[in-house]
């Protein structure tokens, strides 16, 4: 039997993408959108580039445009955070108590960000980065500020840091890790993009973390675990995030703490599905994976829509995502990157595509930087589980797509 | 019918591949597709990349190479990817080795 009313629990990428999706796909039931920002879904990968430069308006940032909603007969709860989500009774509950009843329910409540905890972190100055509201916070510290520290350089700070430095402003930028983005990309390609910052009057110190933050009110200082102390009149902090799944019940959790859902993103509780940052979902090839990008938010979020509406297919997404810093375009395929690098192009160049490979030499990974064509090109073999031929990898006038599965 | 203008070398443009000019201040990408001439708008709807260079075509599909949309290049629409509008798409016509579009 087809659902009657579809309740979507946040209003992001992915779940404004679901909405989208149902609509196209001729659902004519009633949908519910909750979102607990006061805004109607919008992309966030501008935030730390273009909107934050000011070089992106507002409006440029929606999922649809404003009038979207109303005209497709979707009922739009924002502001609101959702209490309880009641599998049995098939009820969700928002913040001013009305229960609303579902059919089909999909959670795409994202991540929120970690906090650092150490002493000063309440200061004026110091930020974080989720929100169209952190973006505005951002750029009117960085109105006034000539110099700021990042903290952590995963995407949110290897960006904001590039973006700092594009507005003028000198950057520090403290990581724990030994180089930038060394979780995602490995020491080697991490060095590539150091490199790339340092060459933009960026100061990088790795292996180090903050002590604490100084100022009387307002941040001045950051004192670092090594001891070292960096004058600035702004913070902006991006280290790492956590699922959202505080209100989702008793949903199943998955070990990277994310809504267990399997292949078709549907949860334990049928008829309870999840999609985007917050989804750990069960990949046919890759396994059980959690991403946290806006390609996967997409693809995701309308996955999850044909599936409330019966569609048996898994999601395969092989998993793709991207990274612009000053005028490099940094891109990744699949998820895992391993030991086993096979380089197509030159890092030193930096115009390269580099091949990650298994223990058995299945390709599981590909990162390209300014080499778009490649990365994409190697998606259907991440996706076929593939195992090419080492050379025809290296070799850039081999076509990726006469590799084949 | 709008009037043909002539916006390069018809060997600029290799089988199977596409290339980018300047017409009248805007960008405008030439494919060649099976003998087959496309003209589109090069610029991407999403956030502005030019979709050539950079972008891969695939038969008629082009993704763009900064963010993954990916356009028809015979009918402008948006096939997968974060770009919800629909590229300009232009007729194009080959006439004395020279690539001609219709604006």
């Amino acid at each position: 039997m087809p659902p009657e009313t579809v309740v979507v629990v946040g209003a992001s990428l992915a779940g404004g993408t679901a909405v989208a999706t149902l609509r196209e796909e001729g659902f004519g039931g009633r949908i519910v959108l909750i979102g607990d920002e006061p805004e109607l879904p919008y992309q966030r990968p501008p935030l730390s580039k273009t909107y934050l430069r000011g070089d992106a308006a507002r409006d440029t940032l929606l999922v649809r445009p404003d009038d979207w909603w109303s005209a497709h007969d979707v009922e739009t709860r924002l502001g609101t955070r959702v209490r309880a989500l009641d599998p049995v009774a098939r009820t969700v509950t928002i913040a001013d108590g009305e229960p609303i009843a579902f059919d089909r329910c999909l959670i795409a409540t994202g991540v929120r960000n970690r906090a650092l905890s150490v002493p000063g972190a309440d200061l004026e100055g110091i930020v974080h980065l989720r929100t169209i509201a952190d973006a505005d916070r951002i750029r009117s510290a960085a109105a006034t500020a000539d110099r700021a520290v990042v903290v952590g350089m995963g995407f949110i700070g290897a960006e904001v840091a590039a973006s700092l430095r594009l507005l003028g402003i000198e950057v520090t930028v403290i990581e724990v890790f030994e180089t930038a983005m060394y979780k995602v990309l490995g020491a080697r390609i991490g060095d590539v993009l150091a490199s790339i910052h340092r060459d933009r009057g960026v100061t990088m110190r790795f292996n180090d973390t903050v002590a604490r933050f100084e100022g009387p009110g307002r941040v001045e200082r950051v004192v670092t675990r090594d001891g070292d102390t960096i004058e600035c009149g702004m913070v902006v902090v991006g280290v790492g995030t956590e699922p959202a799944t505080d209100a989702v019940g008793d949903l199943a959790l998955a070990a990277d703490g994310g809504i267990a859902v399997n292949a078709r993103l549907e949860t334990d509780v049928p008829g309870v599905f999840a999609a985007g940052d917050v989804a750990s979902h069960a990949h046919p090839v890759l396994g059980r994976v959690r991403v946290e990008h806006f390609d996967n938010a997409i693809k995701m979020g309308a996955h999850a829509a044909r599936a409330m509406l019966g569609s048996p297919d898994a999601f395969d997404d092989p998993h793709w995502f991207w990274s612009d810093q000053y005028d490099e375009h940094l891109q990744m395929g699949g998820v895992a990157v391993a030991d086993d690098m096979v380089v197509r192009g030159s890092l030193e160049d930096r115009s390269f595509c580099a091949f990650f490979l298994d223990d058995a030499g299945v390709l599981r990974a590909s990162v390209a930087l300014n080499r778009p064509k490649e990365c994409r090109r190697s998606l259907p073999l991440i996706r076929a589980g593939a195992s090419p031929d080492r050379a025809a990898l290296a070799d850039p006038d081999v076509d990726l797509r006469t590799l084949g599965a | 019918m709008g009037d043909y203008v002539t916006i390069g070398r018809a060997d600029e443009v290799v089988e199977g591949d596409a290339a980018a000019f300047e017409v009248e201040g805007n960008q405008v990408g030439v494919a060649r597709v099976e003998g087959a001439l496309y003209a589109f708008g090069d610029i991407c709807t999403h956030q502005g990349c030019t979709l050539m260079p950079g972008g891969d075509l695939d038969g008629t599909e082009l993704t763009c190479g900064c963010h993954g949309s990916m356009f028809s290049i015979q009918t402008g629409e948006v096939l997968d990817g974060p770009a919800t509008q629909p590229i300009e798409v232009y007729p194009a016509r080959e006439v004395d080795g020279e690539i001609q579009i219709e604006v």
